[in-house]
């Protein structure tokens, strides 16, 4: 068992783990922000999207020998002064989310693109997630809601 | 041009609840608190569906509270009643009736309290939006939260339950004929396709969904059932392909078993038909199996329409759809 001090969500989060166990394992089993959700711990869904340094990763496959001295962003990094993001809010508001599985994933994605692009258009929105598999929505208010938290004009 | 677009129509009904005789039971208990909370326990589990805010919409609308002060416990073996499963298309339908049924009663009891408290009688008075009304009056007399801590100040029940059996009688053992389910949900659907005559892949353009929901209880929950139906019925079409090699599961992992992306499924298009149900909860009855289940027929309709080959195993993948068109080819039956 190594020690590692991990930045997460702009806090510093001492914890014991192995090197080859995986940073969605240590975010959820460790830490308990069990935001990030396992859903194929092969990195095929896409449930365990978090930001490692700005960019979408899939937790799941990632060591977390490989995190140190980074910057983790998960969902729970994502509210401000307890008011969840107004990706959280959109897409809670216009039916983004039914059985909620893909939803932590989803955000991150999103939130990666609008920090790059902040007025995507909707084939740029349905390529950024295009990698977080959701089997409730279709996919439609999922998109609805990233364009109306972009302020982009909603089909 | 190697690409060829086509249009399909896939139609279907559907049994709602779960017929055959089989058990099918709604049950809730509800309580209204001093302070207006109104606490529905229900069976009725909800996995994403949306029953749970179905449930408090029925409740609220039926008691005349405020939803915002409805808090529902979902699915508690410790302390809901059995509401069996959420399948079938049967929630709303089924569990709906007896919430409607607890609240009705719940209501009823906080009426007949506040005639008293205004010497009146009971049918003069109705709720809504958490306020008690004289009927046809603009202002409320008291709300419901005074008269509910008046119930319990009195030692009155405040409290009810409903129990709803959704059980049809089964169909003639002998000939199979008869009336196999309490409803029937009905749906169609138009797909528009491309065909890649070169390498067989088939996008698709755009889904319109008509789905028969007898009464949208929550409509942008019915949307999203619908759409998440035809984004189903698009894989189902066109890339779920379960592989058995000798019993053996080949397809066990989501880069073998293909669901649809953000990227695979189109814009659909949702046209919710309210044709009143009488058996159903304000009308209501369930769409979740119905709006998956015309998708893929339209889709191998629309393929159809765009090279005028048939593809009879599904799904459509470019394999077996380049296949197909070579066959055709060499039938010399395909105009490319």
């Amino acid at each position: 068992m190594e020690h590692y001090s991990l930045k997460i969500n702009g806090h510093v989060y001492e914890t014991g783990a192995e090197p080859f166990e995986s940073l969605l394992d240590v975010l959820r089993e460790k830490l308990r922000l069990t935001g990030s959700k396992k859903g194929c711990d092969e990195g095929e869904c896409g449930s365990c999207t978090v930001l490692l340094d700005g960019k979408p990763v899939l937790s799941c496959i990632l060591m977390v020998s490989d995190v140190r001295d980074r910057e983790v962003l998960t969902v729970e990094g994502l509210p401000q002064g307890g008011e969840p993001h107004p990706i959280q809010v959109e897409m809670t508001e216009r039916g983004g989310i039914q059985c909620g599985y893909c939803t932590p994933g989803i955000i991150m994605s999103a939130y990666a693109l609008l920090q790059e692009n902040p007025r995507p258009s909707e084939d740029e929105i349905r390529f950024a997630i295009a990698g977080n598999i959701c089997r409730c929505t279709g996919y439609s208010k999922i998109v609805e809601a990233l364009q109306a938290a972009a302020g982009t004009p909603i089909r | 041009m190697t690409k060829k677009r086509g249009l399909g129509v896939g139609s279907m009904f559907y049994g709602i609840g779960y017929g055959f005789n089989r058990a099918d039971i709604g049950s809730a208990y509800i309580e209204m608190a001093d302070d207006g909370t109104t606490t529905v326990y229900s069976g009725a589990c909800d996995m994403g569906q949306g029953i749970m805010t179905v449930v408090a919409q029925v409740a609220a609308e039926v008691v005349g509270a405020n939803i915002d002060t409805i808090r529902v416990v979902a699915a508690d073996t410790t302390s809901t009643p059995d509401a069996g499963p959420t399948s079938g298309s049967r929630a709303t339908f089924v569990q709906g009736i007896a919430v409607h049924e607890a609240a009705s009663d719940l209501h009823d009891q906080l009426m007949q309290t506040a005639a008293g408290m205004f010497e009146c009688e009971k049918d003069e008075l109705e709720a809504h939006n958490g306020d008690v009304y004289l009927k046809d009056a603009n202002s409320p007399i008291a709300s419901l939260a005074e008269v509910a801590a008046r119930v319990h100040l009195l030692g009155g029940r405040c409290a009810s339950w409903g129990w709803h059996d959704n059980s049809t009688a089964d169909v003639d053992p002998a000939t199979s004929q008869g009336d196999a389910y309490a409803s029937y949900g009905w749906a169609s659907q138009l797909a528009e396709v491309e065909v890649d005559t070169e390498t067989g892949h088939v996008k698709v353009l755009k889904i319109v969904s008509a789905t028969d929901a007898g009464k949208a209880i929550n409509p942008v929950a019915v949307e999203g059932q619908i759409q998440g139906g035809a984004a189903m019925g698009v894989g189902y079409a066109l890339y779920e392909q379960h592989i058995l090699d000798e019993g053996v599961p080949r397809t066990d992992s989501l880069a073998f078993y293909l669901v649809p992306t953000s990227m695979d499924v189109p814009e659909i298009q949702c046209e919710i038909v309210e044709v009143y149900d009488p058996k159903g909860p304000f009308g209501a009855k369930g769409i979740a199996e119905p709006a998956t289940v015309p998708t893929t027929p339209a889709i191998l309709n629309a393929i159809y329409d765009a090279i005028g080959i048939r593809i009879t195993d599904t799904p459509a993948t470019p394999e077996r759809v380049f296949q197909a068109i070579q066959e055709a080819r060499a039938r010399g039956e395909f105009k490319d």
